[in-house]
């Protein structure tokens, strides 16, 4: 515990006024924030205001018009850095089996046979998928494809993970079940994850600090320390009332 | 039993009798009969026996069926082969890369338009009618279907796939061979079948005006010395061939292109 | 790059390429190969001086066109028609689909090229022949392509408009043939590009117009520049017949995404 307060204090990522226009549309709006190592920031947004345009400048699948992402103190790039990014939506790959999927990250970077064969099997155990490995995504169902992009992202051993709204399609006690799924493999590997989402209550309940972006052009609000401990109770009134204050927040979009 | 044998089994059943109603009015009109003269139509016992006795005699056009088909396959696999092996590569090339896109695809517009066939009498002039000419006019055919399908099938990568790989950090060339190229694989088979029944119809078609061998070349040669029932095995034999070639190509690719058509 | 210089970037590509091709047609005719090639500027000239004044054979270059076209309609509709109808019928009921399916698996690989020796024995190789091997070239296509849309109708469709109280021909009407127009339509295409092949191999093998005749007649003459012109033609004609065939089917088929 002590480690992680330790952790806590380094900057893992930090955006300086990030600013993304396309066109004349301005979709980002000089947009400041940290986020510690170790953490996991929830960020909350109405549906539309530019989340995953945020997210996609931070690794570079768009550039950004100006501002900065800085990672460990230098210019963000995927092909230094590791990073992994969990898309909302379905995003295997259909011609590979699910063991070949949750491979992939590491067949990108050269990963030994070996190690990767380890890691793979090791990431399809803690996903409940080693049964299927040899099955095609088209044969697996919603939630069982969304397991196989989150143990895709693991397997990386990523410093930073990111995931757009990655439980949006799914029904609730599949959520529920990932949800637990993710703080498990979080405190697991101590990785920094920005969580994405329009559920306040999903991000009350996973996140350590939880922040809250305008409607476009999207600015941060407020940024919160989220307190409760683990594991939490969605029907606590500690839970409820930090809900509440979020909504709050959201109200005056 | 019967009964039940008969409803399993009612519409496989229609579709033998089928055939075999036709196969009989054949039969009735042109042998029993003798509606026209064997000289036109065939009766259906004639063109049986005439298949039997060409898989052994060189007569009328100096090949038995075994070495018109040899001949017509040999030329067919050379020219298609070639045609594939440069087709697909570049078709990669100019669906992945803009520049190889924008230099290449306005001459290649310009050609895609003649069917191959149409090349024939200009080959037969420059390479005389040895299997050369031949060949190139398969070439060309085979050529462009697979630049088309490859190009098409590498458009069509899913942008989100390729996003997964720029933030694994792939290099442009792992993103083509590991994303690009696995999603254009069923669209890069079909225009292998398509290049393939193209190039075995062209093929007929340059056997028909110059050659001296093959199936093209038989059926020509029987209709000038009006056996139609040469003619007509002939026409099978074209027909069995192309399909055993598709056949074979759809098991290749069942094969390699697994997840995508896997259910 | 934005959008406009990227346009403006790509028809200089297409200019540079397409100046750089007929250059490099122009010097390599030059040496030994022009005894076997004439260079572009022949073939160009001889396409304009023939499309409406000069003749090749007893014709213009434009009646030549005129006869291959309107075979290849002729042809193509009939067999489009009948390939419709027949499609549709074998992938609604089972019935027509047992009787029919077993002879058009028998017909359909042969190619309508290896129709043609036959079809002289038995019709002459006249117009009729030639619409006839047409014919069967637009008919094998459409089948096979309105056979597999109508058999691959959602069910769901089917069952929702049963339940909405749908007869069998309304069901037939309104479910399955708009469902398989995609399908038809991705057959009319490959149909028009083989019916426009069997139209030249036909007229290659005997006729004495079209543009079929232009290039074997070329090639009876050792004339390479009559064959390169009437491959122009042929190509010009070909692009001419897909444009307009998207054209029409973007119109038709605004609803099927596909479709563009």
């Amino acid at each position: 515990m002590e480690i992680r307060e330790k952790e806590n204090r380094q900057v893992k990522v930090k955006v300086s006024h990030l600013t993304k226009k396309f066109g004349d549309l301005l979709v980002l709006n000089d947009i400041s924030f940290d986020v510690e190592k170790g953490d996991l920031l929830c960020v909350v947004g109405p549906t539309g205001c530019g989340k995953t345009t945020f997210l996609n400048s931070l690794t570079k699948i768009y550039d950004v018009t100006s501002g900065e992402i800085l990672l460990d103190g230098h210019p963000a790039d995927p092909k230094k850095d590791h990073i992994a990014y969990i898309f909302q939506g379905n995003s295997t790959m259909p011609w590979l089996t699910v063991e070949q999927n949750v491979a992939f990250g590491l067949d990108i970077r050269h990963v030994p046979k070996r190690e990767k064969q380890e890691l793979t099997d090791r990431y399809l155990e803690i996903v409940g998928l080693t049964k299927y490995r040899r099955y095609y995504p088209k044969q697996l169902s919603a939630s069982m494809l969304q397991r196989v992009s989150i143990a895709r992202a693991f397997a990386t051993e990523p410093e930073l993970l990111l995931m757009d709204e990655p439980y949006g399609q799914l029904d609730i006690e599949l959520r529920f079940k990932l949800e637990d799924e993710l703080v498990r493999l979080w405190e697991m590997t101590g990785t920094t994850v920005i969580f994405i989402t329009h559920n306040i209550e999903e991000a009350v309940y996973l996140g350590e600090h939880i922040m809250v972006l305008t409607n476009k052009p999207t600015t941060v609000k407020e940024t919160m320390r989220n307190p409760l401990p683990r594991p939490r109770d969605i029907a606590a009134p500690e839970f409820v009332r930090l809900r509440e204050r979020v909504t709050d927040l959201i109200r005056w979009w | 039993m019967m009964i039940k044998f008969l409803k399993k089994y009612k519409y496989l059943l229609i579709s033998l009798a089928s055939v075999a109603v036709v196969l009989l009015v054949w039969y009735l009109l042109i042998d029993v009969m003798k509606m026209t003269k064997s000289s036109v139509f065939p009766g259906l016992e004639k063109t049986f026996r005439t298949f039997i006795a060409k898989l052994t005699q060189k007569k009328p056009d100096g090949a038995t069926l075994g070495q018109h088909l040899l001949e017509s396959l040999k030329v067919c696999l050379l020219g298609y082969s070639i045609g594939a092996v440069l087709g697909i590569p570049l078709g990669i090339a100019m669906a992945w890369n803009k520049w190889c896109d924008w230099l290449i695809r306005p001459v290649f517009d310009l050609i895609r338009p003649v069917p191959g066939l149409a090349w024939t009498p200009m080959f037969i002039l420059i390479f005389g009618i040895g299997i050369e000419a031949k060949a190139m006019v398969i070439f060309v055919n085979s050529f462009v279907a697979c630049i088309v399908n490859t190009y098409t099938g590498i458009r069509q990568t899913d942008e989100l796939h390729l996003w997964v790989g720029d933030v694994f950090g792939a290099s442009s060339w792992q993103k083509l061979t590991k994303i690009a190229i696995p999603t254009a694989l069923p669209m890069i088979f079909t225009g292998l079948r398509t290049a393939l029944g193209g190039s075995w119809m062209a093929l007929v078609a340059a056997e028909m005006l110059a050659a001296s061998k093959g199936l093209g070349f038989m059926i020509q040669q029987a209709r000038y010395i009006s056996r139609p029932d040469l003619v007509i095995v002939g026409m099978l034999m074209i027909g069995i061939v192309g399909l055993v070639l598709d056949i074979i190509l759809q098991k290749i690719e069942t094969m390699v292109a697994k997840g995508m058509n896997a259910q | 790059m934005n959008k406009k210089q990227k346009n403006i970037t790509e028809l200089i590509c297409a200019v540079v390429s397409i100046l750089t091709f007929l250059i490099l047609w122009h010097i390599g005719v030059k040496g030994e190969l022009g005894r076997l090639m004439p260079g572009p500027l022949p073939v160009i000239r001889m396409f304009f001086a023939t499309l409406f004044g000069g003749t090749i054979g007893s014709r213009t270059m434009i009646i030549h066109i005129l006869y291959s076209l309107i075979r290849v309609m002729a042809g193509y509709f009939l067999g489009a028609a009948v390939g419709v109808v027949l499609g549709l019928s074998m992938g609604w009921s089972r019935l027509v689909e047992a009787v029919f399916s077993p002879l058009f698996r028998i017909i359909r690989p042969i190619p309508p090229i290896a129709w043609i020796p036959i079809s002289i024995i038995w019709i002459g190789l006249g117009e009729d022949a030639k619409i006839f091997l047409i014919f069967l070239a637009s008919f094998c296509y459409v089948t096979l392509n309105a056979w597999s849309g109508a058999k691959n109708v959602d069910p769901d469709y089917l069952r929702a408009a049963r339940m909405l109280g749908a007869g069998k021909r309304q069901l037939l009407f309104t479910i399955v043939l708009p469902a398989s127009i995609p399908s038809i339509f991705a057959g009319l295409q490959v149909a028009l590009s083989s019916c426009w092949a069997t139209v030249l191999a036909a007229e290659m093998v005997r006729s004495s117009e079209g543009l079929g005749w232009i290039i074997i007649a070329g090639m009876n003459n050792n004339d390479m520049v009559q064959i390169m012109t009437g491959i122009l033609a042929i190509g010009l004609v070909g692009m001419l017949l897909s444009m307009i065939f998207r054209k029409v089917e973007a119109r038709l088929c605004q609803w099927n995404k596909s479709g563009s």
